[in-house]
């Protein structure tokens, strides 16, 4: 048994002898961390389904746009758009889309009026969109190799346009592009980082080009970056794909408009932080200030100890082992009871929990450093105590 | 002390336990106050002591002294040889840990501990195992009749029995030296007789019992009686059993 476990049952004794004054001092730390880890976790679960949302969606997709060009009512970006971007280093992936503006799509006979009115957006696209995007299939399939090689007439539908029309997963379907009928293969996944794509109808290239009789040239670039060079990729993006020419294009960032919503109240955290840090500060003088009393209260047992050979290192350790204790128990309670807090609001809320788990150790830390300081005083008045004056010698 | 002679053969005399030489206790700073002044005396193994004065005598101030609670302001005191002032603080207290047993009036047991537990205080920091320590703690309550009450506390306890796990506490660690103050002062007259019995009976021809008292039917049980007023000695007779 060494001196440290004999030190220890000591502290934990004196501790124990006393359970609500130790409550009651343990009361500070508890309250500050609970305080903090409260503070941080609620801020953060108010935007948690969002950051949920966003952490599947990636922050690392750029949605480049075709500039107006002169001579053409409609910007296109060269054929080539997407080799000439996935040149640049810290591009992943790319895909494009061609607006098919002249097309009508038509998905019931006689409701031409209509969807003449409103037409609904009909886009070519490479088979890389869904991989780009990272938006699964609700139904079937995309277009494919295949369809560009077998030439089939082949469409696929925006999970919203896909609503609007009644169509049922499986079911044999023809749209009218045009006056061409294309069969309904499968239907795209919402995708929140474009929700135009949605309400689009998408065929291929090869039918852009052959049977509405385009040039093919894209108007949007979908290009998944590096997860950490997206702002520096969407800068470049304009010159990569002009090669040097005048700049045509505008590029965005989607996934940042949906960041500053989830981006948490960082005001309120930051109040409700320095709440937490005066509850410590001021729980850290409570501990100060009953330990002092405790210490005097206890001169004869220091006395005591001191006659059976206990040092003043030994006295003081005690006392300061006992502030130490009152640190680690308060802030583990706290921690658990900002946890406890954080999940009990969040479930009356409907908020998806974040709990930063990292940065708990760092606020029982900080519970810990101002109960030590805290006891730092009683404990050297401890050791300095005189025997012979506790003890009332006859 | 295997060259300890049996009492009353008036051989060879063993080397002091504790030596004062010419130790003055001096008190404040700007108006000195002398509590001792120029005191020696040599307590040795086997003697059963007691110190007797009226109050202000110095008595405490000696006692404090003897236990190496305090340091003389000038002279030397020598515990098993060891020059007491030349010591750092923790080896004066394993010193003191080591060969002194005290017994103080008040008791001063600590309240939250069991009897066991108060017992064990003056076992802690021995790199004893807990089991060990237990032991020998309870082992030291039986001896003095408190096996049934080591698990209670000092509350739950008479003075009598209070005393006697102070006692018990002095003695656990086979001390060369029991120093008491008033051990009898706060009990009634049985009790003290019977704290006194046990008192008489600790002595040994290994260790001395010293107690500090100012009741004359007390200091007279001891078989060496030393007066002290205005600090000094002014007495210093054996009774009973002579000097060996």
């Amino acid at each position: 048994m060494s001196d440290f476990d004999d030190l220890v049952g000591v502290a934990w004794s004196g501790l124990r002898a006393r359970k609500i004054r130790t409550l009651l001092i343990m009361l500070g730390p508890i309250i500050g961390v609970a305080a903090m880890v409260s503070a941080v976790g609620l801020t953060e679960s108010a935007k948690g389904a969002l950051q949920q949302q966003l952490s599947q969606l990636g922050t690392n997709l750029v949605i480049a746009q075709a500039g107006g060009s002169f001579g053409s009512q409609t910007p296109t970006f060269p054929g080539d758009a997407v080799e000439r971007v996935e040149n640049v280093s810290t591009v992943e992936s790319a895909s494009a889309t061609t607006n098919l503006s002249g097309v009508i799509a038509l998905p019931i006979k006689g409701a031409s009026t209509y969807y003449e009115a409103f037409p609904v957006p009909v886009r070519a696209s490479d088979d890389q969109l869904p991989g780009v995007l990272g938006v699964p299939m609700v139904s079937g399939r995309w277009l494919n190799a295949s369809d560009t090689r077998l030439h089939t007439l082949s469409v696929v539908l925006g999970e919203g346009i896909a609503k609007q029309y009644g169509y049922l997963p499986g079911e044999s379907r023809t749209i009218d592009l045009s006056g061409t009928n294309f069969g309904v293969v499968g239907v795209l996944g919402a995708v929140p980082l474009d929700p135009e794509l949605d309400n689009a109808a998408f065929v291929t290239q090869w039918a852009a080009q052959n049977v509405f009789h385009t040039n093919g040239q894209p108007n949007q670039l979908y290009i998944r970056t590096q997860p950490d060079a997206t702002q520096a990729t969407a800068a470049v993006i304009p010159t990569a794909i002009n090669l040097g020419g005048p700049a045509q294009s505008s590029t965005q960032i989607p996934s940042d408009v949906l960041q500053a919503q989830a981006q948490a109240n960082k005001t309120l955290q930051q109040v409700a932080l320095l709440a937490g840090l005066l509850a410590l500060t001021v729980g850290g003088i409570g501990i100060a200030n009953v330990m002092s009393i405790s210490v005097i209260q206890r001169s004869p047992e220091i006395g005591i100890r001191r006659a059976v050979g206990h040092s003043r290192s030994k006295i003081g350790a005690q006392f300061l082992l006992e502030s130490l204790f009152v640190g680690v128990l308060g802030g583990l309670v706290g921690a658990l009871l900002g946890i406890v807090v954080v999940y009990t609001v969040s479930a009356f809320s409907g908020w998806v929990v974040v709990i930063d788990y990292a940065q708990i150790p760092l606020w029982m830390g900080l519970a810990l450093l101002v109960s030590i300081t805290a006891g730092l005083y009683p404990s050297i008045k401890a050791a300095r105590l005189e025997p012979l004056e506790t003890l009332r010698l006859g | 002390m295997a060259d300890t002679p049996p009492a009353g053969t008036g051989a060879v005399r063993p080397h002091p336990l504790l030596e004062l030489e010419s130790v003055s206790r001096v008190y404040g700073e700007e108006i000195e106050v002398y509590a001792l002044r120029e005191v020696s005396l040599q307590i040795h193994p086997g003697e059963f002591m007691s110190i007797v004065g009226p109050s202000g005598s110095g008595k405490s101030t000696m006692l404090g002294l003897l236990g190496v609670l305090d340091l003389p302001t000038s002279g030397t005191i020598r515990v098993a040889g060891q020059d007491v002032s030349l010591l750092d603080d923790p080896t004066r207290s394993k010193l003191r840990g080591d060969s002194i047993g005290f017994v103080f009036q008040q008791f001063h047991l600590i309240p939250h501990l069991t009897a066991v537990g108060n017992v064990e205080t003056a076992l802690l920091y021995r790199d004893l195992r807990p089991k060990e320590r237990r032991d020998r703690c309870r082992a030291a309550l039986e001896e003095l009749g408190l096996g049934a009450r080591a698990d209670h506390r000092p509350v739950q306890m008479s003075g009598g029995e209070q005393q006697r796990v102070a006692l018990a506490r002095a003695i656990v660690t086979e001390p060369l030296m029991i120093l008491a103050d008033e051990p009898t002062g706060a009990l009634d007259s049985t009790n003290a007789a019977h704290v006194l019995e046990i008192f008489a009976n600790l002595q040994s021809p290994e260790r001395a019992v010293v107690m500090v008292t100012h009741d004359a039917t007390v200091a007279r049980r001891a078989n060496r009686m030393i007066s002290m007023r205005d600090g000094r000695i002014v007495g210093d007779e054996y009774r009973g059993e002579e000097p060996r």
